[in-house]
């Protein structure tokens, strides 16, 4: 009973279809936070920024087409003004962080809360009579891309070829950031901020600067998963959205090492558990509520990693610590 | 930004003062960094109405006085409100202790929402399922298992960062994650669900409840409390002893010294013979025992309340915590009043959206402005531009050490210390 379910549930082409969609949501904001780290500011606000993402990505496609604006071209604004709206929650974490050099994860927690509040508040002022966001028609999706005669493919085709357009994208950005981190040289000035501030600085690198691109960067790519989940998966907007995936994305970022590669293998996981989430609700027809605690196996993975039983996963040197250039 | 080094130590300089003046002047010290990131956020708050205008029928000015006096006389304006407000802030106390315990050990306890969440399903689940106990029995057993599972939530926190050297920020947000899924899952399983597919659980039998001051000062005293108090429960008293407890553990007791040390300077604890591993885990232990009991208080304290699937997820009381905590500096004092103050927005928020039609997620932004108004270092800055006369504080009164505005909170990496101090450890031990 138990084999035939989980089999059927490993086999099917919908676990693997969710399995790489919400893995490619959790990457992105992932990815953001291992940059972020790297260069050494701790980020802890992804989540904030993903909802800032999906709010701005709704509401700007919404307010596009009732301008008269044609489908395609509000679709691509709205996903731009989620890049824009995650960057500007980065910058002001950037701001407090590396100027004001306040505590980071305070700063990470108040861009949690002012993106929740902010958002909140705005829904109830925007929509009239403060009754929340429609849902999209799908005209104002983001669409599949289909792969012409490759997504025809029988059981692959649909797992890999018939994805949104955002997950083809990730894709291409996983590349691009494990290249860009370990293969060229400003990938090494960030890793080298993020390890030894001073050196890098006495070796002519501007600490500030990359310090300010790599946690707006880290913005720009949550922006970009929060318009992917609003536009793409759920064509819907409310405050509860997110619904922890930053949180996720985090755990992704430390059960991967730090590293692009390693974090993207984190958010496979990860996301598998979200895609077998519902066909594994018939091994237990009495009480579907038990894959509940499904949910609960990213965390729980992390801090099995965290405590060291599969290596000990440590962040870079100067992660948190705001660079003060009169210090040692 | 070099300025904080260039500020002179005025303190010194100036010629000795009366009493008063150097009483006021402490005071002032302590109090001005908080009051003026309170003002600035409430001004910030005043500026997004301003631009929103979300009641069109007045002028935006009127729109935010009207917000803000009716927030005012919702939350402390009237004997029923100001009792409405006390019953969010008992358990909002106890939570902001939690938190605040952990920063006097240099600890940053993300953790308060999840033990609280595993405190109020404890205190539930015996609850509902010893409902023939009588309510002396009872009471005290469901607050018991609120503060043993809080301790354990906060424990392993502790341990965990003390023996294997994990980030406690880190380790606290998986656990508040697993705590959020795991109550859903108790929540909506069979001896604890409500019938008919509500996710909610049954509620509590009368006897499984705190009872009202108001009902409690009529048996003794007669009925004059009775429109003071209202709807308060008792909770709301143990919330004041536990500050009081706080209070004495933090400045009355070898513990509370030890882990103010090892909250300064983690290597001079380790250095002077204090055992700091013990130490951590007995004060995550500590604050997951006050996070437990907020959630206990929470569900025992109104008639009514039920957990619901998403109860902990949403609840805000573990975040307003690290806001009140921040906000009070750690100390008693300070977190019983920011704890007035933060109930007092969330309470009065109802109003200000019935009476002046804002939005009461205003409520939220205030709050993330006034962490950032708390942590940021913008103080230095404004105070150089600011007259003489105003200068009241002359140093944040978040000491470095505590909560880490330079680089001791989260020191090199976060981990560093511990792993140094495991090394000193291993090196003791050769010898």
């Amino acid at each position: 009973m138990f084999f035939q379910v989980l089999l059927r549930a490993l086999t099917s082409t919908n676990t693997w279809h969710t399995t790489l969609e919400s893995a490619a949501l959790l990457v992105l904001p992932a990815l953001g936070g291992v940059i972020s780290e790297r260069s050494g500011v701790v980020n802890i606000a992804m989540e904030g920024m993903m909802l800032t993402g999906a709010f701005a990505s709704v509401m700007i496609t919404l307010a596009l087409h009732s301008l008269g604006v044609n489908d395609a071209l509000s679709v691509i604004l709205g996903v731009l003004a989620a890049i824009i709206a995650g960057g500007l929650m980065a910058l002001i974490h950037a701001l407090t962080s590396i100027n004001f050099k306040a505590n980071q994860i305070v700063s990470g927690i108040a861009i949690n809360i002012i993106a929740l509040g902010l958002t909140s508040y705005l829904v109830f002022v925007l929509t009239p009579a403060g009754q929340g966001v429609p849902s999209l028609p799908f005209s104002l999706r983001l669409p599949t891309l289909p792969w012409g005669p490759l997504a025809n493919i029988p059981w692959l085709g649909y797992v890999l070829f018939q994805q949104n357009v955002i997950f083809y994208i990730a894709i291409l950005i996983l590349i691009g950031v494990q290249f860009l981190l370990f293969r060229t040289n400003i990938g090494l000035r960030i890793r080298a901020v993020g390890e030894h501030p001073q050196a890098a600085d006495t070796a002519g690198v501007n600490v500030r600067l990359l310090r300010y691109l790599c946690v707006i960067s880290s913005g720009l790519l949550s922006g970009l998963a929060g318009a992917y989940l609003a536009l793409g998966v759920a064509g819907i907007f409310n405050p509860g959205i997110t619904n922890g995936r930053g949180y996720i994305a985090l755990a992704a970022m430390i059960f991967g090492k730090y590293t692009p590669l390693g974090t993207a293998g984190a958010c496979l996981i990860f996301g598998l558990g979200d895609g077998l989430r519902i066909p594994l609700a018939d091994l237990s027809p009495n009480n579907p509520n038990l894959t509940t605690l499904l949910a609960t196996l990213p965390y729980v993975f992390t801090l099995i990693a965290l405590v060291g039983f599969v290596g000990r996963t440590t962040p870079p040197a100067a992660d948190g610590i705001p660079y003060d250039p009169g210090s040692e | 930004m070099a300025v904080t080094a260039k500020q002179p130590e005025t303190s010194d300089q100036r010629p000795p003062a009366s009493r008063l003046a150097q009483w006021a002047r402490t005071f002032g010290a302590a109090l001005g960094r908080p009051i003026i990131s309170v003002i600035l956020a409430f001004i910030a708050g005043a500026i997004v109405i301003l631009i929103t205008w979300p009641n069109k029928t007045v002028d935006p000015f009127t729109n935010v006085i009207n917000a803000y006096t009716t927030l005012f006389t919702g939350s402390f304006g009237t004997s029923e409100n100001f009792s409405s407000t006390l019953v969010r802030v008992s358990p909002l106390i106890f939570a902001s202790l939690s938190v605040a315990i952990a920063f006097r050990a240099g600890l940053f306890n993300i953790g308060a929402a999840g033990q609280l969440a595993v405190g109020a399903m404890a205190a539930d689940m015996i609850g509902l399922t010893f409902t023939s106990w009588p309510s002396w029995i009872l009471v005290p057993v469901m607050l018991l298992a609120s503060i043993l599972a809080g301790a354990l939530w906060g424990g392993i926190v502790g341990f965990l960062k003390a023996w294997r050297g994990a980030h406690e920020v880190v380790t606290t947000i998986m656990l508040n994650w697993i705590a959020f899924y795991g109550t859903d899952y108790l929540i909506n399983s069979h001896p604890f669900t409500a019938p008919f597919g509500v996710t909610q659980t049954i509620a509590l039998a009368p006897q499984a409840q705190l009872p009202f001051v108001a009902t409690l000062s009529n048996q003794i005293f007669g009925t004059h409390f009775n429109t003071f108090f209202y709807t308060v429960d008792i909770s709301i008293f143990f919330a004041l002893i536990a500050v009081v407890i706080y209070w004495f553990i933090i400045s009355r007791t070898t513990f509370g010294y030890e882990i103010r040390v090892i909250g300064q300077n983690p290597k001079a604890a380790q250095y002077a013979g204090i055992p700091t591993k013990r130490n951590i885990f007995l004060v995550m232990a500590l604050a997951g025992a006050f996070a437990g009991l907020a959630g206990s208080t929470r569900l025992m304290g109104q008639p009514g309340y039920e957990l619901s699937a998403t109860a902990f997820s949403l609840d805000p009381t573990g975040f307003d915590a690290i806001a009140v905590a921040l906000l009070g500096g750690g100390t008693a004092i300070g977190v019983l009043l920011s704890a007035l103050l933060l109930g007092g927005l969330r309470s009065g928020s109802t109003a200000m959206q019935a009476i002046a039609h804002v939005d009461p997620n205003l409520i939220l932004i205030i709050e993330a402005l006034l962490l950032f108004f708390i942590a940021a270092q913008f103080l230095p800055v404004l105070r150089r531009i600011m007259p003489t006369w105003l200068r009241l504080g002359r140093r944040p009164f978040l000491a470095p050490a505590t909560t880490g505005t330079t680089s001791v909170a989260l020191p090199e990496n976060g981990n560093g210390d511990m792993q140094n101090e495991i090394e000193i450890a291993e090196l003791d031990k050769e010898e």
